[in-house]
């Protein structure tokens, strides 16, 4: 069987922007409308990924990294300065009207949603928009509102909404024409828990059982910890790594922690074992807890239980992964510390 | 699989949609009518007093074509050109800068209909909810200035139908002029100018008829004139019915064009705000 074709494929994708010089001093702001001068900036410089239909992948990148410079270009809406893009067989800046009607998008900063208007009002213009079959579309309002629990606020205008309430409108907007693929931008920036783990259920609830390509950029990475089994990583423009998180850990947080709980009274007296030394304390730590770190490619964690075990008295033992978080911040840390 | 744009039966219904949503979003805000009309009466009341101190004893005047201008015939025009004046431009011209200033063009661009379109359409809404209030101010209107018959049964015919062309081309001026704020991203200093303009060109203040020869060939150069000045006069029987209505469909089809052109320069020039 061939493999199917991607569903998007960026190659050699680069923005600049380019904006005139501003100039300082008396009348600046007039001088600055009719200089010829400009200043520059590579948004984008030189990406290439491909996503398969089906594919829930983490966008990652620090501020300013490119992020949203991409997604735009994805959605049709800034023309790239160069590189090729296809979006479900379509070039989305030279035929934007026709990719829109593939794509979903949720801009977590702002929204799609008619301000003054009940939340009914703008779901039921987006059939429209869309060009919905009118049964269909009222199925579909049913169905996202029972999924998104929107009932007790659809008939409220949607300034009077709450940001999870609002963030959950904009995500039944998006999603009710569809769309093969939903491009989700910081959809959960600024959500408390209990909204955050509402919006994760849902995208994780469309991938799974709609198969919708999902294309999610945030800065928190419990969302992508929890919905993503690859990530891309930006930064610069560039990409940095493209591949799943358990990989990314492998190669920037290889080594595991293994927290021991001593017995009262138990004195710590070490392990000797290749590849596995103490961690530094850390502030928090209860008397009598001891941190190993080991590589579990050269010690096994049986092993390393073990010989604790063969010489201490313990009351717990509890192995921790890295967390991406930590990860991730090293990372940037250290592009940083290049730049 | 691959999915094709809208057919053009669904683009129609997208954009009556658009322009159903802006209808009832301007509604919400219905409080300010009060003032609207107050400053609507001010206006007439003294555009009235100043034609009133000007006009000679005898009553009428001579205008520019050498044809006489009854004194009523002057009141019933400015009447009614401020009331229809007052009905085209009230969507006001905010609509486009605010979306490019807060980002949200980047919503209506991931849209699968025209972004030009969208914006003649919902700005054709909030004209649209501004029509009951029209009729409501219409005879304070009349009482505060003064009222005429249409000249004939053909003028007043002709004046419902040159309506029409005068609210699209009402509509594609201000698009077009809103749209600056794609290059600049302040505009409040260039919709100051366009008022005046505006509302001097198109006769809302002073008819073409009685501007000087060299602005009477100006105004009637330019298209506001077409959105105004041009249904009255053909109410009060002082132009063709005819002649009036090529004018305004010819007017309708360069404005098209030139928001066309114009919307291919902007959008290699968007830059959407925010992250």
């Amino acid at each position: 069987m061939p493999t199917p074709k991607p569903i998007i494929q960026v190659e050699g994708l680069a923005k600049e922007f380019r904006r005139p010089k501003r100039i300082e001093g008396p009348f600046g702001g007039i001088r600055t409308l009719f200089t010829r001068q400009y200043v520059s900036k590579l948004a984008v410089d030189g990406i290439d990924f491909t996503v398969d239909e089906g594919e829930l992948i983490g966008y990652l990148g620090p501020n300013g990294a490119g992020k949203s410079t991409t997604i735009k270009i994805l959605t049709g809406i800034l023309q790239p300065t160069q590189g090729s893009v296809e979006v479900a067989g379509v070039v989305p800046w030279k035929e934007r009207e026709r990719n829109a009607r593939n794509i979903g998008v949720v801009f977590g900063q702002r929204t799609q949603l008619w301000w003054d208007l009940p939340l009914r009002d703008s779901l039921e213009l987006i059939g429209k928009l869309y060009g919905v079959e009118r049964d269909r579309h009222r199925a579909n309002i049913e169905r996202f509102t029972e999924l998104l629990g929107l009932a007790a606020f659809i008939d409220t205008p949607v300034r009077q909404l709450s940001l999870g309430q609002r963030m959950r409108g904009d995500l039944a907007a998006a999603m009710l024409p569809e769309p093969r693929i939903l491009y989700l931008d910081e959809p959960t920036i600024g959500l408390d828990v209990v909204a955050k783990e509402r919006i994760r259920a849902f995208i994780a609830t469309l991938n799974k059982d709609e198969g919708t390509t999902v294309i999610l950029t945030t800065h928190d990475l419990d969302d992508v910890e929890k919905l993503c089994r690859r990530i891309v990583l930006i930064d610069g423009g560039k990409v940095l790594y493209d591949g799943s998180v358990e990989k990314l850990k492998a190669r920037y947080a290889p080594r595991r922690r293994l927290v021991v709980q001593l017995a009262e009274g138990a004195r710590w007296r070490g392990v000797a074992m290749p590849g596995v030394e103490e961690a530094p304390p850390e502030e928090d730590a209860e008397p009598g807890t001891v941190a190993l770190l080991f590589d579990p490619e050269t010690a096994a964690s049986a092993e390393v239980i073990a010989a604790v075990l063969a010489d201490h008295q313990v009351t717990d033992l509890s192995i921790v992964e890295p967390e991406l978080e930590g990860v991730v911040h090293r990372i940037y840390a250290a592009r940083e510390a290049v730049a | 699989m691959s999915v094709d744009g809208l057919a053009p039966r669904q683009r129609l219904a997208a954009y009556a949609g658009v322009a159903r949503v802006q209808l009832r979003t301007q509604l919400v805000y219905r409080g300010d009518f009060l003032f609207r009309l107050l400053g609507l009466l001010v206006n007439i009341y003294m555009l009235r007093l100043v034609w009133d101190a000007v006009y000679p004893a005898s009553g009428t005047a001579t205008g520019n074509g050498g044809h006489r201008i009854a004194l009523a015939t002057q009141i019933a025009y400015v009447t009614l050109a401020l009331v229809q004046n007052w009905l085209l431009n009230s969507g006001g011209m905010g609509f486009i800068p605010q979306r490019v200033r807060e980002g949200t063009v980047a919503v209506d661009l991931a849209r699968p209909v025209r972004f030009p379109s969208q914006m003649v359409w919902a700005q054709a809404g909030a004209v649209a909810a501004q029509l009951p209030f029209t009729v409501v101010a219409l005879p304070f209107a009349l009482l505060v200035g003064g009222a005429r018959p249409p000249a004939s049964v053909g003028a007043a015919f002709g004046y419902l139908l040159s309506l029409l062309p005068a609210v699209l081309i009402s509509l594609l001026l201000t698009t077009l002029v809103q749209m600056v704020a794609f290059w600049t991203l302040e505009t409040s200093g260039i919709f100051v100018i366009h008022r005046f303009v505006q509302q001097f060109l198109a006769g809302a203040l002073v008819p073409l008829w009685f501007m000087p020869g060299w602005l009477r060939v100006l105004a009637e150069w330019m298209p506001f004139q077409a959105t105004t000045y041009a249904p009255v006069a053909v109410y009060l029987g002082q132009a063709g019915v005819w002649a009036t209505l090529g004018v305004q469909l010819l007017w309708c089809a360069v404005l098209l064009m030139l928001l066309r052109l114009m919307w291919w320069r902007a959008l290699r020039r968007v830059v959407v705000q925010g992250g």
